[in-house]
């Protein structure tokens, strides 16, 4: 497909479509939806998470006012397990159906479920159901290193040269242990779902990432054909990745439905929402990097485990990004899964990337120091010339000029390396960086794209808008390539009876999404030039179909404006109402042999502010360099950007979820107690894109944004903490605590 | 118009095999009607318009008005008062529509997102929000833009900061912060 250079619209900052819907709470989120007669649902959550269902006692819950039905193992009727399925089909974390066997495995697990007419009753009816259990010891371990895997030994990721010898050789090495602690999504939005069932047709409304996959789980879980099945999310609250696949509470919510012939209600509650909706496993890393003395790398070691739950194997996937960052001989990144009794752990923004980063970053600024070098100047003598771990050359890789960038609006020259050696306003300054990157990719996508007799154009795409902004980039692609102004153009997403459409997950949305629409769009163009040659009445009738373009919305004999006739009056004079066009784009994503090594990457920049005698820190600046192909609307592109470094903010300095080693319950199953980034938290933040196009990738030349933005973020702000205090943190979050210790000590693991 | 009003409408237009489709799943959705065993009469004024309502009494003031009145702009992200999404006004003040009971708010004056403004007519707010690009997702929204609203009347300084401080109570897990302050700024200049 040819490559868009000019466009009116495409790299134009434009406001979101669907902007005046969420600013007047017309949005519909799953959980707005109602139906006559609809009921409420409420499951019962198992208060252990190791051991076995003694007792369960519904009796009084069911003779409660209101309640409907109660069900359990016993009544809940047929749920199947979905096939094992080698593609990217059929995905969920927590494989095994809600209510299939007496054993419980993790805190908040569902053992019961009531229904009742208010959404009061049902909920004290739930909590009316009596369970006793045959409690076990739970293990929720937060040592992960050094404790049984689930396999013999750790599995090879990447692998290249002798990287044993080259460290026992190194001139310079750091030998380190990283920790990130469980971190939970907690989207504003609770995980909802308004179920549906006509007795043959089952019409979901969930808070769905990847309404396709859903609807595909669903039918497999519920035992009928995928044509029986709809999922439908207009909008979705975000997820971050924890809406990504299904979980336990939707086929609950389908079930309950099916068997009382009611439009069921259930929405997670917060408490739930820490429980079985999936978190960011608890992942402890070692790296060892070893160097020259002049500062070039020799080998980089990484080895990682991360915790999974008793049935499930979830792979953070945290050497992701090691194998190809920076140039060196010598690489070997291992990694293994031990099991909790937790939920299932699952993708969270960035997953594998994120927290990879978080350590490899934080391990070359130690580097740095030990060489004492400058940590920029570190990475980009460091530079790779292609990607080391396959021997193929980057599709588009900016990395030096995102440091270079970064520095200078930083004002990196000013820094002075010495621990808490900057002041402003009475405060100890810390500087601190690191780079960053994250994957690119197509995945296989449709699209179909109508134009109107009455002058607009319809999109449709079974993909979603998490608050990426897929709504509005989907509208400007249609515009770009036919001239019917944005706001003319009606974008139909989040459903999937739609032409099947990516996931939302992998920041590949617009990456996949948008040559399938542009492809579709050019094909209905073709399809209205047919019907401006061969209509009766059309000034164009008899001409060939080369003969003619499409220029700003009019079809027009080639290069003459003179004559030109709008795409509207040539369907009237067709008499027909619309000409259609549909368009695919492939997959990138898996490929066994790629030629091209597909990234995003990024520098962040990030400066504390330290007040030693109150043992305040707060992060006060942040420059995030990004160079992610061409963006194609700037304003939600910078809005993720931002809102990634929020979110980095909370990972560095508040986020953990933390377990009850008696009972294995999250205990701080709230937003009060979990603390995330809030307004006064947010420092300032200035965001660049680099915006060159990655025409390898697609004609439009664009990657994605909505994952790099929290790459490295966590350790550019510690790497600042140490500059500042001198103690280096390495089990997230950076608490007082950690603060306290006198300078030039480093915390250590137990 | 009822349930049964839908069914007829539906089967007039509908063709034979499907309207038969529909009328079995009517006859198994339309129980209902009848008032809810354990509920209680209470009449709320929720955007200038007085409403008579059967509820649950321990049914909160954003159940009420998402499942009984169906204004659903309000949004719940936690029922515990910690996160703002479910904010609304009583008597111009900005409130947590999940700590509040409905039946304890039936002689005050109710504001929720739909009686601000509507597309087509937004409130200078609202538009500011469009304008600037403050949210994402857009589910935090309807309590950012209340709180937002009544934060503009109450006495804080003229800062960034103070508005920092002062839209604290609602969290944008999308992390728009920057741009919500810009269009909460955007509108205190206005003003
Ligand atoms: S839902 Fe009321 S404050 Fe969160
Ligand atoms: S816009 Fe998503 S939570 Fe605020």
């Amino acid at each position: 497909m040819d490559q868009v250079t000019e466009s009116k619209v495409i790299g134009v900052a434009t406001p979101r479509i669907d902007g005046p819907l969420k600013v007047s709470g017309s949005a519909m989120y799953a959980s707005d939806h109602h139906f006559p007669g609809l009921l409420y649902a409420w499951p019962v959550c198992a208060t252990i998470s190791n051991g076995t269902i003694a007792h369960l006692d519904t009796a009084g819950a069911e003779k409660m006012p209101g309640v409907v039905a109660v069900y359990h193992r016993e009544n809940i009727g047929k749920l199947y397990r979905v096939p094992p399925s080698t593609g990217f089909t059929l995905i969920l974390d927590e494989k095994r159906p809600p209510l299939e066997d007496d054993t419980i495995r993790y805190y908040g697990q569902y053992v019961a479920v009531a229904v009742a007419q208010t959404v009061e009753q049902a909920r004290a009816a739930a909590e009316s159901v009596k369970v006793t259990y045959n409690k076990e010891k739970p293990d929720t371990g937060e040592k992960l290193l050094g404790t049984p895997l689930t396999t013999d030994k750790p599995d090879e990721k990447s692998k290249r040269g002798d990287t044993a010898a080259a460290l026992q050789a190194a001139k310079v090495k750091v030998d380190a242990v990283y920790r990130i602690p469980v971190e939970t999504h907690n989207p504003i939005e609770l995980h909802a779902s308004v179920a549906v069932f006509d007795g043959k047709k089952y019409t979901l409304y969930e808070t769905s990432q990847a309404v396709v996959n859903h609807r595909d789980v669903m039918a497999q879980m519920l035992g009928v054909p995928t044509e029986q099945v709809q999922v439908i999310t207009r909008f979705l609250g975000s997820g971050f990745g924890g809406k990504l696949w299904p979980w336990p509470h939707g086929l609950l919510a389908a079930a309950c439905a099916r068997n009382l012939g009611r439009p069921v209600k259930l929405v997670v509650s917060r408490q739930m929402m820490f429980e079985s909706v999936g978190h960011r496993p608890a992942i402890d890393q070692r790296i060892q990097l070893a160097a020259d003395a002049d500062g070039k790398l020799t080998a980089v070691q990484q080895d990682y485990v991360n915790h999974t739950s008793m049935l499930d194997d979830y792979n953070e996937g945290c050497g992701e990004i090691t194998p190809f960052l920076y140039s060196t001989p010598n690489l070997l990144v291992t990694g293994g899964l031990v099991r909790r009794n937790v939920g299932n752990p699952t993708a969270m923004r960035g997953p594998g990337a994120v927290p990879g980063l978080f350590a490899l970053e934080s391990a070359m600024d130690e580097l740095a120091i030990a060489l004492k070098m400058d940590p920029v100047q570190l990475r980009l003598k460091n530079e790779p010339a292609l990607d080391e771990s396959l021997n193929i050359p980057f599709s588009s890789r900016h990395m030096k000029e995102c440091l270079t960038v970064g520095s200078e609006k930083f004002g990196w020259a000013k820094r002075t390396p010495e621990i808490g050696s900057m002041k402003r306003d009475g405060l100890t300054l810390g500087w601190g960086m690191a780079a960053c990157s994250w994957l690119a990719a197509r995945i296989e996508t449709e699209a179909t794209v109508e134009l109107l007799q009455d002058g607009s154009a319809r999109v449709a795409c079974g993909t979603q808008d998490i608050g990426g902004g897929t709504y509005t980039v989907m509208a400007q692609v249609v515009s770009h390539e036919t001239g019917i102004p944005v706001n003319r153009v009606d974008v139909v997403l989040g459903d999937s009876s739609l032409p099947p459409g990516p996931i939302s997950g992998g920041s590949w949305v617009t990456a996949s999404m948008t040559p399938a629409v542009l492809a579709a769009s050019q094909n209905a163009g073709k399809a209205l030039v047919l019907a401006a040659i061969k209509s009766d009445g059309s000034p164009f009738k008899g001409k060939k179909p080369e003969d003619l373009e499409l220029v700003d919305g009019t079809v027009r004999l080639k290069g003459q404006q003179q004559g030109a006739v709008p795409m509207a009056e040539i369907l009237r004079i067709a008499k027909v109402n619309s000409v259609s066009g549909t368009g695919k784009s492939d997959s990138t994503f898996g490929a066994a042999k790629p030629k091209v090594s597909f990234h995003s990457y990024g520098a962040q920049f990030a400066e504390v502010t330290w007040q030693p005698e109150i043992a305040r820190l707060r992060v006060s600046r942040v420059v995030t360099v990004i160079d992610a192909g061409r963006i194609l609307n700037p304003r939600p592109a910078r809005n993720q950007i931002e809102g990634a470094v929020v979110m980095g903010v909370g990972m560095a300095l508040f986020e953990e979820t933390m377990y009850d080693p008696r009972s294995g319950a999250p205990i701080n199953n709230n937003l009060a107690d979990y603390v995330v980034a809030v307004n006064a938290d947010t420092p300032e933040i200035d965001v660049t894109f680099l915006d060159y196009p990655d025409y390898q990738l697609n004609a439009l030349g664009a990657r994605g944004v909505g994952e790099i933005g929290l790459a490295g973020i966590a350790s550019a702000i510690t790497n600042a903490v140490y500059h500042a205090t001198g103690v280096r943190v390495r089990d997230l979050p950076v608490r007082i605590e950690d603060l306290l210790v006198p300078a030039n000590r480093t915390t250590h693991l137990a | 118009m009822g349930a049964a009003g839908v069914a007829t409408a539906a089967t007039a237009v509908t063709p034979l095999a499907v309207s038969a489709a529909i009328a079995e799943t009517q006859e198994r959705t339309v129980p209902q009607a009848q008032a809810i065993t354990g509920t209680m009469p209470v009449t709320l004024k929720v955007n200038g318009q007085s409403h008579s309502v059967q509820i649950d009494p321990r049914a909160t003031l954003l159940d009420t008005l998402r499942e009984t009145l169906h204004l659903t702009g309000t949004k719940k992200g936690c029922d515990h008062g910690q996160c703002g999404a479910c904010t609304v006004h009583i008597n111009g003040r900005r409130v947590n529509s999940c700590l509040t009971f409905a039946g304890m708010q039936q002689n005050v004056e109710i504001t929720t997102i739909e009686g601000l403004g509507q597309p087509g007519h937004l409130h200078p707010m609202q538009e500011a929000f469009v304008e600037h690009d403050g949210f994402q997702c857009g589910y935090c929204t309807s309590g950012q833009i209340m709180s937002a609203v009544a934060m503009v009347k109450e006495p804080w300084g003229t800062l960034d900061s103070d508005v920092k401080e002062a839209m604290s109570g609602n969290i944008c897990r999308c992390g728009a912060y920057p741009n919500i302050v810009a269009a909460v700024q955007a509108v205190r200049r206005m003003a």
